[in-house]
């Protein structure tokens, strides 16, 4: 299956369950596509060293949009950990498709890997 | 009445046949390739000619004295001088690069820029016209961005009251976002009345229009060579012979040189100073090439078809739907179209296009001050044609346009 079939979600790209900023969350984190224009930003709400929630604000394509969310569903109750071990595969897994053409990775992996970075051990840089 | 069919200008079905990629099919449909602002298709004439060329003539040129390598330094010469001539340079003045964006850095290490002295760019320019000069911040140059109207159009108040500091103004020729084709002659005045220099990013407007680099009065002048028929890695930058004197090297190393020793260095002249290492011989002879191609059609065509296909462009897209068009009404324009659908982002668009066989750029195209601040936009659709495109081919465009406007879009 390709990602095609990613076309059949406009209603969930017009209203992503995990769109809005929440109340209150314990790390946030902005991710954007340099040559696309898509932004976001990520809202965490953590306990220890797992994810209670996850929540996005801003627009970018389908199919970045639909991966930002569905990812966001995916990561709560997930360890720091286990979220960092993710990869496009996971991505490919949650939204159901297995062929993303490789100039879409980076929309499919925006989402991800703004989580990761909301999470990276800011101390160690 | 079809422009194809009037032919005077330009006979794109003739056209057509010399460029075998415009016959493969994309999804299922003919291709109709609508990224030519990115890069442009090669005619038959010049990937054959390349092939012609490491077939009998390759050898490194400049270097050797064997026959071969005579052959080969006469075709690069060739390439040169055609290169002078289609811009009315000499070839002394035309120094090969990659594309525009090494055209342009070079030309930010080159000049004799210092602390105090101020670089104008303008909002509409391409990264590569922006990155090169607000680097130079680092040694106190100071860069300023000419501001955009609501049409898209420079404010050439501001080229009018130039500050007595300014040593360059930069400005492209013809904008890859909106299409808008700026006064460059009248900018060009204006910057050399306040004492600066001119540099012109002709990237998108070397394709199109017939360049005078002494009819503008350009300092430097950049352009691609595969935005224009011709190879990748190839690109031209011009420098006036005034300048020659007071330019620093860039690269350095073989064949840029005159002697040296170990204590005492001596330099080429331009365009040899510039060209350190072995060139981009097969590119420069395609690009030669390309220009052959484009002189027998004849610039004044290929500008006055440009306009025809421009004009029908935006008429067929005025009266769809649900697009957000960004071209101002000032008519000076290349054939780039910018829009967006409403309710999707320019991915999306171009992705759905792109099942039907139309190939389009979308997001920022490397200008995203412009598109951010001036559009308003995350990114934009792009549609840029070039002499193998068909009114026919805008008709289907629009039709298709309004398909995903009715079907995805927002209205
Ligand atoms: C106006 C303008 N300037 C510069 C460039 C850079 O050209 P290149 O990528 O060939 O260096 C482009 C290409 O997109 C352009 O459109």
């Amino acid at each position: 299956m390709d990602e095609s079939k990613l076309y059949e979600l406009m209603d969930e790209y017009r209203n992503p369950p995990h769109l809005g900023k929440p109340k209150d969350y314990d790390a946030l984190e902005e991710g954007s596509s340099a040559s696309c224009g898509d932004r976001f930003t990520v809202y965490l709400k953590l306990s220890g060293g797992t994810v209670k929630s996850a929540d996005f604000e801003g627009s970018g394509c389908v199919i970045s949009t639909v991966c930002m969310s569905r990812v966001c569903g995916a990561i709560s109750g997930k360890t720091k950990e286990q979220i960092r071990s993710m990869d496009i595969k996971d991505v490919k897994k949650l939204i159901g498709i297995d062929q993303i053409s490789a100039s879409r990775i980076s929309c499919a992996m925006l989402g991800l890997e703004t989580i990761k970075k909301a999470l990276a051990d800011k101390k160690r840089m | 009445m079809s422009m194809e069919r009037r032919g005077k200008l330009l006979d794109a079905a003739q056209i057509r046949k010399d460029f075998p990629i415009l016959s493969k099919k994309v999804n299922g449909h003919p291709l109709v390739y609508f990224d030519s602002a990115a890069t442009s298709q090669k005619p038959r004439q010049v990937i054959d000619g390349i092939r012609y060329f490491y077939e009998n003539l390759n050898a490194n040129p400049l270097r050797s004295i064997h026959k071969l390598a005579e052959e080969a330094t006469i075709a690069y010469n060739a390439a040169r001088d055609k290169v002078a001539k289609f811009i009315n340079a000499d070839p002394d003045e035309i120094v090969f690069v990659r594309n525009t964006t090494e055209a342009i850095n070079l030309a930010s290490y080159a000049l004799p820029l210092k602390k105090g002295d101020r670089v104008v760019s303008s909002y509409l320019e391409h990264h590569s016209n922006i990155l090169p000069w607000l680097r130079l911040k680092d040694i106190g140059v100071t860069v300023d961005f000419v501001d955009v109207d609501d049409e898209y159009e420079l404010d050439m108040e501001h080229y009018r009251s130039l500050p007595n500091d300014t040593r360059l103004v930069t400005v492209s020729h013809e904008s890859n976002v909106s299409g808008t084709v700026n006064d460059v002659r009248e900018i060009a005045a204006l910057a050399h009345e306040a004492g600066a220099m001119v540099l012109i990013d002709a990237a998108q407007s070397a394709p199109h229009m017939k360049i005078d680099v002494k009819d503008i009065g350009a300092d430097l002048l950049a352009f691609s060579g595969h935005k224009m028929l011709g190879p990748f890695g190839i690109g031209v930058l011009y420098v006036n012979k005034t300048l020659h004197e007071h330019m620093k090297p860039f690269l350095t190393g073989g064949e840029m040189i005159e002697s040296v020793r170990l204590n005492d260095v001596k330099y080429q002249k331009i365009p040899r100073f510039y060209e350190a290492g072995t060139q981009d011989v097969e590119g420069a002879y395609g690009l030669g090439l390309a220009i052959d191609y484009l002189n027998r059609i004849g610039m004044g065509n290929v500008e006055a078809y440009d306009k025809a296909l421009t004009e029908h462009l935006f008429d067929s897209v005025r009266s769809v739907k649900g697009l957000d068009v960004y071209g101002g009404k000032s008519g000076k324009y290349g054939p780039i179209l910018s829009f967006n659908v409403k309710g999707l982002h320019s991915h999306d668009v171009a992705y759905f296009l792109d099942k039907k066989g139309f190939a389009l750029r979308s997001g920022f195209h490397c200008a995203q001050p412009f598109i951010e601040d001036k559009l308003k936009a995350n990114g934009t659709a792009r549609a840029s044609l070039y002499i193998y495109n068909t009114l026919a081919e805008i008709d289907r465009f629009a039709a298709e346009i309004k398909n995903i406007a009715r079907k995805y879009g927002r209205i």
